[in-house]
């Protein structure tokens, strides 16, 4: 016996009639399989029935289509998103990732929310912070270069000068009535003369 | 002749003493403190005959402790001059402690009468091997023996009170003991005289808190009555053999009070003094091949502080020397014995050696000029100058 196939869901919506209805109610009382189907197909038909109930199919697919977003608001004004983007690299990168593990979680900061993954102003945060993070990263990495650098002495001229430790041992000894004591292990006596 | 010599030796510092503002630390009224086995109770040191005569005969002088002893300068004195007039030979061991570090210098020393001495160096625990020879023929600059030359001798009056402590032995030979002590009650150091020739025969020093902090002996001196003549001048002539050439010009003549003032005129740091009562009471100068160089020596009698200078910056790489932070400025100090510093500043390079201790080395380090840190700021914009002339070729 082949079963109903598209006569199932036509008798379901009450589609059928005369001999047609009389063949198919026949051979429901003589398979479970089609009886089974035939009851999906009216629960399903009674749930989306209850969806539209009450409320235009319209507003409602905009309600659930919003909660799927998760709580916030609208868009915030232009003021907020100038003072989050002052917010420190660390900050924001951090908030970045722990929206990206649980988009639905509540942001605890209460600052600008993070952008649904995907969308064009997730996008344009994201650049912004690499912007912004690139720049810090390369002022505070000029400033301790130029910091580094510019310690230590001033140039001074005259000749390069090794001290010549055992000549100056020897008159410290005769000065002092005493026994001149060793160089520098491996040092040079000899001064040199490079400008 | 020596005694025309010696008497300028004791006259040229003393005019640089007079025109400095010296401490007097010779008088006071405070009670002396004998404590001669504190001061030896850091060191592990066998009793000999010699601590308990001292022992035994301290407490017999320490009433008299308040101005130095004629008696103990004059013996000082009569040491100073045997070291250059007496004829010996012997092993000097010298031990100092430095920030608890111990060094030991074994020398052999040839000394001639008339000046001239060789010394062998060998440093304890390594295999270095090196020969001195400092020839001062003409007794302008006055050598000694163990610390004790004329012009130290006057500036331990100066700063010390010097007394006479009794017989004593030293090298198995009987000598005399000379103890010098400080205005706070405190020894700071002890002499052992050859009660025949006067020669120093060993030296202690202690520090503030009476631990020794350096001590030098002879071992198996021998003098020229026991040594032949022609002996003598064998070893005199195989010492000149040895020598190592001259590499330097030599030094100058002690300098005067004028020759040092006008030297301070055109730009040499010479100051009077250092802190911790170190009085400038030599200077000299000498010709290298890269300039001239000045040596300044500064001491209270027993603490040296010699301070080289000349004109030029340090050597990019120094072999031997260590980067530390001395009273928190930057300096070099020398491997392994630390104490030779060195530093370069406004186009002058300072080298200082110091037998002292290290309170004293620093305090010294530190009145002498070094450069100064630049404030934030200024270090900023010369970065940046910097910077931008590695960045362009064309600056």
């Amino acid at each position: 016996m082949s079963h109903l196939g598209d006569r199932l869901s036509a008798l379901v919506d009450g589609e059928l009639d005369g001999a047609e209805l009389d063949r198919a109610h026949a051979h429901l009382a003589s398979c479970e399989q089609c009886r089974a189907e035939a009851a999906e197909l009216r629960t399903l038909k009674a749930q989306l029935r209850g969806l539209t109930d009450g409320a235009p199919a319209e507003d409602a697919m905009t309600r659930r289509l919003i909660a799927m977003t998760g709580p916030g608001g609208p868009l915030p004004s232009r003021r907020l998103q100038r003072s989050a983007r002052k917010d420190s690299a660390e900050k924001s990168s951090a908030r970045k990732s722990a929206a990206r593990k649980n988009p639905a979680s509540r942001n605890p900061g209460g600052r600008q929310e993070p952008a649904p993954p995907g969308t064009r102003r997730h996008r344009l945060a994201r650049r912004r912070r690499t912007l912004v993070l690139s720049t810090v990263t390369l002022v505070v990495g000029l400033g301790a270069a130029a910091f580094t650098i510019g310690g230590g002495g001033q140039a001074a001229p005259g000749p390069r000068i090794t001290p010549p430790v055992e000549m100056y041992s020897v008159e410290h000894a005769i000065d002092t009535g005493s026994v001149p004591f060793p160089a520098p292990a491996g040092g040079l006596d000899a001064q040199s003369a490079a400008p | 002749m020596l005694a025309a010599a010696a008497a300028v030796a004791v006259a040229v510092p003393g005019f640089l003493i007079s025109a400095c503002s010296s401490q007097s630390g010779g008088g006071g009224d405070t009670a002396m403190q004998v404590s001669p086995a504190s001061a030896e109770a850091s060191q592990t040191r066998e009793p000999s005959r010699r601590d308990q005569a001292v022992t035994s005969t301290a407490s017999a002088t320490t009433v008299s402790h308040h101005t130095s002893s004629p008696r103990a300068i004059q013996l000082l004195a009569q040491a100073a001059q045997a070291a250059i007039v007496t004829a010996y030979q012997g092993d000097e061991v010298a031990t100092h402690w430095i920030n608890g570090t111990e060094s030991v210098l074994v020398s052999d020393i040839w000394h001639i009468s008339g000046g001239q001495t060789v010394i062998q160096t060998l440093d304890a625990g390594t295999t270095a091997n090196r020969q001195y020879l400092s020839a001062d023929n003409d007794g302008q600059a006055p050598e000694g023996a163990l610390g004790v030359t004329l012009p130290l001798v006057q500036l331990m009056e100066n700063h010390y009170v010097v007394a006479y402590a009794g017989p004593g032995s030293a090298d198995d030979r009987t000598a005399q003991i000379i103890e010098a002590w400080r205005a706070d009650g405190s020894l700071a150091a002890r002499f052992w005289l050859d009660d025949t020739t006067k020669l120093p025969l060993e030296r202690e020093i202690y520090d503030g808190s009476s631990h020794i902090i350096s001590r030098d002996e002879f071992v198996d001196v021998q003098f020229a009555d026991q040594v032949s003549v022609a002996n003598q001048a064998d070893q005199a002539a195989r010492a000149q053999a040895r020598a190592p050439a001259a590499a330097q010009g030599p030094w100058t003549d002690p300098l005067t009070p004028g020759q040092l003032l006008t030297l301070r005129a055109a730009g040499w740091h010479v100051p009077a003094q250092l802190p911790g009562g170190l009085t400038l009471f030599t200077g000299a100068q000498t010709t290298t091949s890269t300039g001239t160089v000045l040596d300044l020596g500064y001491s209270d009698g027993l603490a040296e502080v010699s301070v080289f200078e000349q004109r030029g910056k340090l050597a990019d790489k120094l072999t031997g020397w260590r980067k530390t932070t001395v009273g928190g400025h930057q300096v070099f100090v020398a491997e392994p014995d630390q104490r030779s510093l060195t530093w370069s500043t406004k186009g002058m390079v300072y080298t200082v050696m110091a037998d002292a201790p290290s309170p004293a080395v620093d305090a010294a380090v530190g009145a002498l000029p070094h450069d100064q840190p630049p404030g934030f700021w200024k270090r900023m914009s010369r970065g940046m100058t910097r910077l931008a002339a590695l960045i362009n070729p064309f600056h």
